[in-house]
């Protein structure tokens, strides 16, 4: 069983795994490079940096970096985490499990709004952005899931069960095979088409694309990205701000001991510099708790 | 203290408070359950103004389907019995609070 394992690799977690790994806890990485904030694009306000650096690049570094200190990488979404009082449990998109003694959440914060005309106006009247909290109001109902990754794929085979219809709409459907497969089979039908906004007036009534067809539609699930940062904490017992951020102290430990969060999760500013400190100091902190030390700042 | 709501008692205790909250919920909405110590903090800031209930939405789908309700958490505010907002989503008590003194 690792000791530490890190759900995100971004800045913060790249930078804890490294720190982590040096101090000879056996760590484990779990995340995709493309999921960061920081991928695709220009860097220039980060320490050391002569003019604008590649994001993607500093990423793959800082992987290759982490790894070679002799963390170990899963490139996969985690959907969901437990804790038996013992040890942690994470599951990924493809079944894979994960346990460890210590966990560092630093999942960065998740886009949740696409910004598309309708959508803030029908909130609450047909727009959703939790497709497991509303699927009960639409029974028998047409539905559309918005989203590429983990959470758009298990939400619209969610509402399978539910909707009479569901279509999902992705661009570029970038969550796991088995996961595609789980919704296609459950007769999800997969829109490839580029939303341009939401139509209704006191209700969703459908759906526009810039590249296809008009649908319509009683309701619209936005689910983008991996599974919320918000769901992975509360899985294992810690209560996220409204906002969605999770507090910590400055050994960056959380509420639930053994588990410790970094980087844009931890709230304002999301800046790279604040990511790789929290990092060090959740890696530094974690090494040391799975090795019963007293913790060091 | 919250009071807990079915679709029964509904009507009674609108009829029975000048103000009232009523956070509609269910178990598996992880943000309900953000929400739910929230409201318990409005409800003991505002005792004395307002009167504070929650409805399991999926216990009780008469009162969800009269409200329209097809996101949770919805909170429904009623003065004198009139309906106001509602609030969707979760959001910071000082917001709700704020709604609240506004109405």
């Amino acid at each position: 069983m690792p000791d530490i394992m890190i759900i995100g690799t971004g800045p913060a977690g790249l930078q804890a795994a490294i720190h982590a790994a040096r101090a000879k806890a056996a760590t484990v990485m779990i995340g995709k490079l493309r999921n960061s904030a920081m991928y695709g694009t220009k860097v220039e306000n980060y320490f050391g940096i002569k003019g604008e650096a590649d994001g993607t690049g500093m990423l793959s570094a800082g992987l290759a970096q982490a790894m070679s200190s002799g963390a170990e990488h899963t490139d996969e979404n985690v959907i969901s985490m437990e804790y038996d009082g013992g040890s942690f449990k994470a599951t990924t998109e493809n079944g894979n499990t994960v346990t460890a003694k210590a966990v560092i959440l630093a999942p960065g914060i998740s886009r949740m709004k696409l910004n598309i005309p309708g959508e803030k106006e029908l909130f609450g009247k047909g727009v959703s952005y939790c497709a497991a909290c509303d699927c009960n109001f639409y029974k028998g109902k047409r539905i559309a899931v918005i989203g590429d990754e983990s959470e758009a794929a298990a939400s619209a085979e969610l509402m399978t069960s539910y909707a009479s219809k569901v279509f999902w709409v992705t661009k570029d459907a970038k969550a796991s095979d088995m996961m595609i497969r789980k919704a296609k089979d459950a007769g999800a039908v997969m829109i490839d088409g580029k939303v341009s906004g939401i139509t209704g007036k006191d209700r969703v009534t459908g759906l526009t694309f810039s590249d296809a067809p008009a649908i319509e539609l009683d309701g619209v699930f936005i689910e983008l990205g991996a599974r919320s940062s918000s769901d992975l904490a509360m899985d294992i017992g810690i209560m996220p701000n409204t906002d969605g951020t999770i507090k910590v102290n400055e050994r960056c430990e959380t509420s639930v001991k053994g588990v410790y969060a970094c980087g844009d999760v931890t709230g304002r500013p999301w800046q790279i510099a604040k990511a790789v400190g929290q990092g060090a100091t959740a890696g530094i902190n974690a090494a040391a708790y799975v090795k019963g030390e007293k913790n060091v700042r | 203290m919250v009071t807990e709501l079915k679709d029964g008692t509904f009507d009674e205790f609108i009829d029975n408070n000048k103000l009232v909250l009523i956070d509609c919920w269910a178990p598996w909405c992880r943000p309900c359950r953000m929400l739910a110590p929230i409201i318990e903090e409005v409800e003991k800031d505002l005792k004395e103004k307002v009167a504070v209930g929650k409805l399991n939405t999926d216990e009780n789908q008469g009162i969800a389907m009269r409200f329209g309700i097809n996101a949770i958490p919805t909170m429904l505010i009623f003065k004198e019995g009139v309906m106001y907002g509602p609030l969707v989503g979760l959001m910071p008590k000082e917001e709700i609070i704020k709604y609240l003194m506004s109405v």
